[in-house]
């Protein structure tokens, strides 16, 4: 029987533990291997470093759950939802910024390599 | 004499392209062409190639209806034109009112004139999904710019080069006409439409089918509802970025 008021069940301790772990490997690989930009990078170390936390120290989840007055998965479960939910908002921001840039850099490839074919052409009957 | 230049933009426009191009000819020899095309697929580029005065601009990858224009308000910019007519390539706009348009912002009665669809002389009878929201539109459009305008959606417009810095800095993605007035009202310029005869278009087909046009709606009403707490700047002269 799971007793909140005790702690958090080992097994989910460990399962916590051991997929935060795993996390923080992942992400340093990737950003090592260059698939990864550090500024992104940031949002997931962040993660496991509170997925650590909370397998090392299991008494701060339970204080916050009986705070939100719900069960400690209930409240893990809900953590992790809003933090997806930001994650998504901040992607779409940056899908957003790069449409720009790649719509201003299309632009500019167009006027330069008309620019580029007049010279050109101007050149050609220069000689 | 003011330095006029047309923009077409163009996306597989080549059953209707060389007549416009031709009809720009006989109705404004005076104003250069430029034709955008848009990342066409069909041969419309080989077509404007045989318009040697006409100037192509080619985009690598398709960019939509707004990204292509704004190609046009930079390409007007930096070759220091005075004056833009914005022109369809589908033969709905007719090239020889492009003179009173262009005499319109000559004499600076407006930054941008409009040529308008609905005012009484014209003939253009759209459907009536696309009329009902077209009218909301402007509606809108003229709530919050005032001025009467009654076709904001309308993509036969000239322009100063007032307009064009502000254009070549902000331009909606796609469906920009209604939005692009917002921007300008908000930027402290001033418009006004003149009625003219559209034609049929000559060929080819709309791109507005109808779950676009809801898209359509709400996407231009939410735009011009944020466009109005927002501030926009100026593309300052000459000088390349």
């Amino acid at each position: 029987m799971m007793n909140s008021a005790a702690g958090l069940e080992w097994t989910h301790r460990l399962g916590l533990f051991a997929l935060s772990l795993i996390l923080l490997v992942l992400v340093l690989e990737l950003v090592r291997r260059g698939l990864l930009k550090e500024r992104y990078a940031l949002l997931w170390l962040f993660t496991s470093a509170m997925g650590l936390f909370v397998g090392i120290f299991p008494g701060s989840i339970v204080l916050l759950s009986h705070l939100f007055k719900l069960q400690y998965l209930s409240l893990l479960f809900l953590i992790s939802f809003l933090f997806l939910m930001g994650l998504v908002l901040s992607f779409t921001v940056v899908i957003s910024r790069l449409s720009e840039k790649n719509r201003a850099l299309t632009q500019e490839i167009a006027l330069l390599s008309h620019a580029l074919r007049r010279l050109e052409r101007e050149h050609d009957r220069g000689e | 004499m003011p330095r006029v230049l047309i923009i077409v933009p163009a996306y597989n426009e080549s059953a209707t392209i060389a007549d416009v191009l031709q009809s720009l000819k006989d109705h404004a020899p005076e104003c250069d062409v430029v034709v955008i095309d848009d990342g066409s697929t069909d041969h419309t580029s080989e077509i404007v190639a045989r318009f040697p005065a006409v100037q192509l601009v080619r985009l690598p990858i398709n960019l939509g209806i707004g990204g292509a224009m704004q190609t046009g308000y930079k390409y007007a910019i930096r070759h220091g034109y005075d004056i833009a007519v914005q022109c369809d390539a589908d033969g709905q706009h007719p090239a020889s009112e492009i003179p009173r348009l262009v005499s319109f912002v000559q004499e600076g009665k407006a930054d941008i004139v409009i040529g308008s669809r609905y005012v009484a002389e014209s003939q253009y009878r759209p459907s009536f999904g696309r009329r009902v929201g077209k009218s909301l539109l402007s509606r809108l459009v003229d709530a919050v710019v005032g001025g009467g305008l009654t076709d904001t959606t309308s993509g036969f417009r000239a322009m100063n080069r007032a307009v064009l810095s502000v254009f070549a800095q902000t331009y909606p993605d796609d469906y920009p006409e209604a939005e692009a007035l917002v921007i300008l009202h908000k930027s402290g310029l001033k418009a006004a439409e003149v009625p003219v005869e559209m034609s049929p278009r000559l060929g080819g087909a709309t791109s507005i089918t109808p779950h676009r046009a809801v898209y359509y709606m709400i996407k231009v009403a939410l735009a011009i509802f944020i466009d109005i707490f927002r501030t926009f700047t100026r593309a300052s002269g000459d000088a390349r970025p």
